[in-house]
């Protein structure tokens, strides 16, 4: 589903919810600028091929996570942006547990001090 | 581009000046081949295949290479077809449900225009009822409007992506209340022109019921079968543009 220079297939597909729902919590965005963001974040480590993301976003607007609309941008031309409906910001929450749970049983049995909780 | 420096290879592909638009226009019809994308799809990659290529041009390549560097990076259409049906196997088939009943509206709409045409021309033209019927003459008329209008689109003289129709199917009541509405004007002015053709030339079909009994009953048979495709039509406006979302 994505290419990715660090993490495998299967970690990116699995990540991509908290993720894109985490980046929306702080704001509307676009597919291009959402992508850009991801990179930036991770440190590049986590590269999204650029039209796989959309599939993922339809996903998670068709569960009413997020929802999107058609806005003109600064530039002139129109662009799809996505934003968190109130389901998604629970959602936030649920994936949040779970992912710290994975992170701190980790922690534990590797014997390092959790990163931050 | 003038002034940054050119390599050899450069200088000969400037010579067949490279179109930025015309890439972007040949990429969206590669896009347009793929069946499994919507159009609104379409219309989201290509405004992501613009924003990757402004932003390999700010980097300071030329346009041509901010094209082709962005082009890869959004992917092979075949393969995006591929994913985006996985995320939503029955959007494409709402689309084209959408666009079947467009067409069946079209074709009943022009249907009624046609039989005042037909009156008018009868009317005017009695040499031209000698040579073939009404009902014929009916049909021919009909023929000659959709394949004029299918005409117009495929030439691009007729713009299906224009902002006017856009604006028209923003969301389900407005797009109710202008349909109908026009529907309305429209038949109501078809029946009286040919009702008053028709008594010009004292051919009423057996119509005694004077003129609002016979418009009365060309809207409300014309009507009826209209508003099936319009109820599909209003079903299936897109989702998203249904209601202003509401946000967190």
């Amino acid at each position: 589903m994505y290419k990715t220079a660090m993490l495998t297939k299967d970690l990116v597909a699995a990540s991509s919810k908290p993720l894109l729902l985490s980046i929306l919590a702080g704001g509307e965005s676009y597919g291009y600028e959402i992508i850009q963001k991801v990179r930036e974040l991770s440190g590049g480590q986590i590269e999204w091929s650029d039209g796989m993301l959309y599939p993922v976003l339809h996903r998670l607007e068709r569960d009413g996570l997020i929802d999107s609309e058609w806005k003109e941008a600064d530039t002139g031309r129109e662009r799809k942006y996505y934003f968190l409906s109130s389901d998604g910001r629970k959602a936030i929450k649920t994936e949040r547990q779970q992912w710290l749970a994975v992170h701190n049983t980790l922690c534990k049995l590797w014997k390092i001090k959790p990163a931050s909780i | 581009m003038a002034g940054r420096s050119q390599h050899p290879v450069q200088i000969m592909e400037n010579q067949t000046r490279f179109n930025l638009n015309a890439a972007v226009e040949s990429w969206r019809q590669e896009l347009a081949a793929q069946p499994n994308l919507a159009s609104d799809d379409r219309r989201e990659l290509e405004t992501h295949l613009r924003d990757a290529v402004a932003g390999f041009q700010q980097r300071g390549l030329n346009d041509e290479e901010s094209f082709w560097l962005a082009r890869r990076r959004v992917g092979q259409p075949q393969q995006l077809g591929e994913e985006f049906v996985k995320a939503d196997p029955a959007k494409v088939w709402r689309e084209r449900a959408f666009w079947m009943a467009a067409g069946a509206l079209t074709a009943l709409f022009l249907f009624t225009t046609t039989m005042p045409l037909t009156a008018i021309i009868g009317y005017c033209f009695p040499s031209v009822g000698k040579i073939v019927d009404e009902p014929t003459l009916s049909i021919m008329l009909w023929v000659f409007q959709i394949i004029g209008i299918t005409f117009l689109i495929t030439r691009g003289n007729m713009n299906l992506q224009s902002p006017l129709l856009a604006s028209l199917i923003k969301d389900r009541f407005h797009f109710a209340v202008m349909t109908i509405s026009v529907l309305l004007a429209a038949e109501t002015f078809c029946a009286t022109i040919m009702f008053w053709v028709y008594v010009a030339s004292r051919n009423v079909h057996g119509f005694n019921g004077g003129p609002f009994a016979y418009i009365g009953n060309f809207m409300f048979v014309s009507l009826a079968l209209e508003l099936v495709p319009v109820t599909i039509l209003i079903w299936l406006l897109p989702a998203q543009n249904r209601k202003t979302p509401k946000r967190a």
